[in-house]
């Protein structure tokens, strides 16, 4: 259930940025447009500097010195970027997060299918994937350490268990609601069900695959994050544990903002790919 | 068969498509109620009636979409319990799959059939180009206006070849400007490659323009009011719709119609019943 609510919003919300994007009108001038987008642009900024500047005086007047602040945290940038700790931490946490959303796409396609076009195993089923996706799986971790050890395969075991789910149930939402005119069309042409499944279920619920999608990558980050901690795995989660526990809290701010902007350019993929590889979607 | 004027037009040849008796309920609601009628191999019928009147339902129980709850449907002598080979299926909602371009949309049956990729090519070149859409095959639906999209349409229906074309209201959601052009059109091309066409339409004159024979659907549930020869010769053209025989048939038909549209006018299942028997009457059943 939660699913479909959250699932009915992001698509929602991404039709309507479709619609008053500057370059979906047609009707706005280029020049308007354009001055638009530097208006918002300029409009982000500022907010983001005042964000830090407030950061910076309230760190600076109410709080103890050992607390990050921003001139602190861009003093450190430098030299946390360029050490190998650094570095390896982030590989090993970005590629999990990588490997485990590609892993979680191909089994949550492949479910959500199942689900949405087999009344049956969806009636079946559902009551127990619903439980699964409400459950927090961050709660499985310390379980998952015993199953698979203190090693990188729990880790993303947790993130595919995590991103796995808003796929599923996306897809499935997606094939639920696979239009009868379309059905019909292919019944009528005698198309074989696999053709059903691949050539019209599969491309009618790529919306649906890339909202689960956009789901997914919060929940991923999020995984890996806590199986790090838990399983002191080399990653930015534990760069982060380990560096405040040692009162280097700057460090452990770039690690953050490292993860902030990860996240950002996976989903900005993702909006990238519906407006590139679905143009029939975002024009309905 | 009534015959407004007297002309003497059947269905040319043996039929293809063979309505028997045709029933079908939805529930406790009788939709359709004993429907027979038969096309032959090159004729174009059409269906016409009120909306919700079954018309669709009838339609979709020639295509194999729908099964019938009694009566059968044959075409070329075996009876219809799934989509059938050969039928061509043109919807009122055009049906393009909206992440395929044109060409793939028209090649779809094709490629359902299994037939070889530059032979599929070829020939779905050659509809998009029957159909007047040459230049657009890169085109996806949502880029092309209603009436290029059913003439995407059509082109697909055509493109496997059919014996049998049913056509659900195809250009009712179109302005009427591209509904006059795409009736001619659709005439012309009938003309070239004759199929076994059942044309559904609400549109007292676009039955008589297209159909050979029109069968007038009518009463609740529905039942055939009469089947109508409008003996119009072909080729037909713009200048068809302005003949003594067009303004003939046409009153015919909404003569039937006023009439059928009369009779439940006290009570319903009084009504119902009536015009059941006049039915059966008129059929000699």
């Amino acid at each position: 259930m939660a699913g479909e609510r959250m699932n009915a919003l992001t698509l929602n919300r991404r039709g309507g940025r479709a619609r008053n994007s500057p370059d979906a009108g047609g009707a706005a001038p280029e020049a308007e447009s354009r001055r638009e987008r530097v208006q918002v642009l300029l409009a982000r900024i500022i907010a983001g500097l005042a964000l830090l500047v407030i950061w910076q005086v309230c760190a600076v007047t109410f709080a103890p010195s050992y607390i990050a602040r921003p001139i602190g945290i861009l003093a450190q940038i430098p030299s946390v970027v360029g050490s190998e700790q650094f570095l390896s931490a982030t590989g090993s946490t970005l590629l999990a997060v990588i490997e485990g959303l590609a892993i979680a796409i191909v089994l949550g396609t492949a479910a959500g299918l199942v689900m949405g076009r087999l009344r049956d195993i969806d009636r079946a089923l559902r009551l127990y994937v619903d439980s699964f996706y409400a459950m927090p799986i961050v709660a499985l971790v310390p379980l998952l350490t015993v199953w698979f050890g203190y090693s990188p395969t729990a880790r993303l075991v947790v993130v595919v268990m995590e991103a796995v789910l808003p796929v599923a149930f996306s897809v499935a939402e997606g094939g639920r609601t696979l239009a009868t005119e379309f059905t019909d069309v292919a019944r009528a042409y005698r198309a074989p069900w696999w053709r059903v499944w691949l050539g019209i279920a599969l491309p009618a619920s790529m919306p649906y695959l890339l909202s689960g999608v956009d789901l997914a990558i919060g929940r991923a980050l999020v995984g890996a994050v806590v199986a790090e901690f838990i399983a002191s795995l080399n990653g930015l989660g534990y760069f982060i544990l380990f560096n405040v526990r040692s009162f280097h809290e700057d460090a452990a701010m770039v690690a953050l903002i490292v993860l902030v902007v990860f996240a950002l350019v996976l989903r900005g993929l993702v909006t990238l790919t519906v407006r590139r590889a679905l143009p029939w979607y975002r024009a309905r | 068969m009534t015959d407004p004027a007297g002309s003497t037009a059947g269905p040319a040849g043996a039929p293809l498509i063979r309505v028997d008796r045709l029933t079908k309920t939805y529930g406790p609601r009788t939709v359709l109620s004993d429907v027979t009628f038969d096309v032959g191999p090159s004729e174009i019928v059409s269906i016409v009636g009120p909306s919700g009147c079954g018309k669709t339902t009838l339609l979709r129980c020639i295509a194999g979409l729908t099964a019938p709850n009694g009566g059968t449907v044959s075409i070329s002598g075996r009876t219809v319990t799934e989509p059938p080979e050969g039928v061509g299926v043109v919807f009122q909602h055009f049906g393009l799959f909206p992440w395929k371009t044109v060409f793939g949309n028209v090649a779809f049956g094709l490629t359902v059939l299994g037939m070889e990729r530059r032979e599929a090519a070829r020939r779905v070149h050659e509809l998009i180009a029957m159909v007047g859409l040459d230049g657009f095959e890169n085109s996806y639906p949502y880029q092309l206006s209603g009436g290029m999209q059913q003439r995407a349409g059509l082109a697909r229906a055509l493109a496997i070849d059919p014996t049998v074309l049913v056509m659900d209201e195809p250009f009712a959601s179109l302005d009427a400007q591209t509904r006059d052009l795409l009736q001619l059109e659709m005439l012309r091309i009938l003309e070239h490659r004759p199929a076994a066409t059942i044309f559904v339409t609400h549109s007292i004159d676009e039955a008589v323009l297209m159909g050979d024979r029109i069968v007038i659907l009518a009463g609740r549930p529905s039942h055939v009011a009469d089947i109508v020869d409008v003996g119009i010769p072909h080729p037909r053209g713009r200048e068809a719709v302005d003949s003594e025989r067009f303004r003939v048939v046409r009153d015919y038909l909404w003569s039937v119609v006023m009439k059928d549209q009369a009779v439940p006018g006290t009570t319903r299942d009084r009504g119902d019943s009536e015009s059941a028997d006049r039915h059966h009457e008129r059929t000699g059943e």
